[in-house]
């Protein structure tokens, strides 16, 4: 017909009942969020060089899919991509990051660090296993770190929840995480369980044993 | 105005010292964690008089990871991952510099074949770093162009990496007795055609930043960092050699093939950040001469000389070794009570005496300058932070 129906999905769905517009509206106001998110710049570690800094330059041109107007402010934008490792130092941070931003905003975890705690999972005293005990994740890129186009597949994955996501007479409800990287028949919550008894098992010193290697190492002679 | 309230104000503002009326306040602003020209999570607490800089105080500790930790608990071969990630832009170093230690400790052997690899792609990375930084310099100084031109030609060196080594930014290549993979057929057909792109964008980077007004003027005589004080902070790298130590372990101390090559050790004579921008610059026609000559002298042999699966056994003791990263010296201490696991692992770290350099370079300046002097110093913050 024309430019509105062809560019606005949905725009003139016709719908019986006063509902039709609501639901129109929606519809365009999601197709626009999901093509002008702003990511903050949000950058800890070795993800940030990739996922911040490769994707948004020459070659992968984030500014494809409208999402390359980084702003280092948090009041300014409404996509946050956690590129990187997330330690107890920082979380709290991280959480004041995430509640400056405006509603709607929506999380990337780029990275295993981000995901998991990654390499760091064992036997690390600071890091947090997983971004999402901080604050909620929609989308997950697994990588250590992602290549570029992982997280072009992350945001164009996002950008698919967003316009079939949230709805102005909903505000509150929100998609359930892409999990797409887990195997079959497996829950996040076993996932979570598992990480939990990982960690108590590394936090457990045995005192026999390191008494044992202390008295070693004292004798050890020097080369 | 009340009367009385109009004299007890007159009365109170010429009891205060005059100074202060018309004077200014010193006030703290955080800069960091969260700030772009931090490049991480970097917090300097600012003393600001107005513009002027009068102490920063960095904080760290918000990427700390606890990798020398972890290395406690892995064996010989599983901590050079582990370093991929404390100076990512210098994976390959980082890898090496493990390497080198548990190879000293073990008394491993390599052969003149893994030593050419190990100089080849280490140069290479060299480069592929200081590449990075030139556009993060350029952005950092309000110039877009120079991030899109260094990342363009940053990614012709990844693909050359990648179809080797798998890796685009850890790499994970370089391991105790070897390295991982036998380097690709096409690797130097790849870095000759890279080489042929480059040389001449190089002295197009020249022209569009280095000839540039502005940038000379924001540069020149900003952030100075003299001799005396970058050897008693322990600085290393382009960062010393910028002010005037003609100090490379490449040339001190030579590992790998480097004792082999002809190259020269680009020193500053300043210490300002102009120093350190044109040490960088030519640090990499020196990488370039470095590559050239080793191309095409590649011994045959094997590229790995212990069986894969080997569990590598140290005997008890304390051993060091470092080399030359693109940011300095990086080195790396090992104790062993014996046994497959070492007692404890340190690394000396070239970005954290280097970072120290900022509380005396930045004192008394603006802090647009801080902005440069930061980026002249090109920290990666998780490798201050470990």
């Amino acid at each position: 017909m024309g430019l509105v129906t062809d560019n606005l999905p949905g725009a003139l769905l016709p719908l019986p009942g006063g509902g039709a517009l609501l639901t129109a509206i929606d519809q365009v106001v999601n197709w626009s969020r999901a093509n002008s998110l702003w990511p903050l710049t949000f950058g800890t570690s070795c993800c940030a060089i990739e996922v911040m800094m490769a994707t948004g330059a020459a070659r992968h041109d984030l500014a494809r899919f409208g999402a390359e107007v980084a702003r280092p402010s948090p009041r300014q934008a409404d996509l946050l991509i956690i590129a990187g490792t997330i330690v107890k130092k920082m979380a709290p941070r991280l959480r004041t990051l995430w509640e400056q931003m405006a509603e709607p905003r929506y999380v990337i975890a780029t990275g295993s660090c981000a995901i998991s705690g990654g390499p760091f999972l064992y036997h690390s005293y600071t890091t947090i296993r997983g971004a999402d005990e901080v604050i909620p994740v929609d989308v997950y890129v697994p990588g250590c770190p992602p290549r570029p186009e992982a997280l072009l597949y992350g945001l164009l994955t996002l950008q698919k929840m967003i316009r079939e996501g949230t709805t102005l007479a909903r505000p509150g409800e929100v998609r359930k995480p892409v999990l797409a990287a887990l195997p079959d028949g497996m829950t996040l919550h076993q996932v979570r369980a598992e990480i939990a008894e990982l960690v108590q098992e590394t936090a457990t010193v045995d005192r026999a044993a390191a008494a044992t290697v202390g008295a070693s190492y004292a004798s050890a002679s020097r080369v | 105005m009340n009367a009385t309230v109009a004299t007890t104000l007159r009365a109170r503002l010429d009891a205060l010292p005059s100074q202060s009326l018309l004077g200014t306040q010193e006030y703290f602003v955080n800069m960091g964690p969260q700030h772009p020209s931090t490049h991480g999570v970097l917090r300097l607490v600012l003393k600001l008089d107005g513009e002027t800089v009068h102490q920063v105080i960095p904080v760290l500790g918000y990427i700390h990871r606890g990798i020398e930790k972890i290395c406690e608990h892995s064996n010989y071969r599983q901590l050079v991952h582990l370093t991929d990630r404390m100076d990512y832009l210098s994976a390959l170093a980082n890898n090496w510099a493990a390497t080198m230690v548990v190879e000293k400790a073990a008394a491993m052997e390599t052969n003149s074949r893994i030593e050419a690899i190990r100089t080849l792609v280490t140069e290479l990375q060299r480069i592929h770093s200081h590449q990075l930084w030139w556009g993060v310099f350029g952005m950092d100084l309000g110039a877009f162009t120079p991030f899109f031109y260094g990342f363009r030609d940053r990614e012709i060196l990844t693909d050359v990496f990648e179809r080797t080594i798998g890796g685009r930014l850890t790499m994970n290549y370089i391991q105790p007795g070897g390295v991982m993979h036998d380097i690709h057929p096409e690797l130097v057909a790849d870095v000759k055609a890279f080489l042929a792109v480059f040389k001449p964008r190089l002295d197009e980077y020249e022209a569009l930043l280095s000839e540039n007004v502005i940038v000379q003027e924001r540069l020149r005589g900003v952030g100075v960092l003299t001799a005396q004080d970058a050897v008693a902070l322990g600085a290393t790298g382009p960062v010393l050699r910028a002010s005037g130590v003609a100090h490379d372990l490449r040339k001190a101390e030579p590992y790998g093939l480097y004792g082999q090559v002809a190259f020269d050790v680009p020193v500053g004579s300043r210490g300002d950040c102009w120093d350190r921008y044109a040490v960088r610059m030519q640090e990499m026609r020196q990488s370039i001469r470095i590559v050239e000559q080793l191309l095409d002298n590649i011994p045959e042999g094997k590229h790995f000389l212990v069986k894969p699966a080997a569990k590598i056994k140290v005997k008890p003791g304390v051993w060091y070794s470092h080399l030359e990263t693109a940011r300095g010296v990086l080195g790396a201490m090992l104790v062993s009570t014996g046994g497959e696991a070492p007692y404890r692992v340190h690394f000396r770290t070239p970005n954290f005496n280097n970072l120290w350099a900022v509380t005396t370079t930045a004192t008394g300046g603006r802090v647009a300058d801080l902005v440069a002097i930061l980026s002249s110093l090109d920290l990666v913050i998780p490798d201050i932070d470990r």
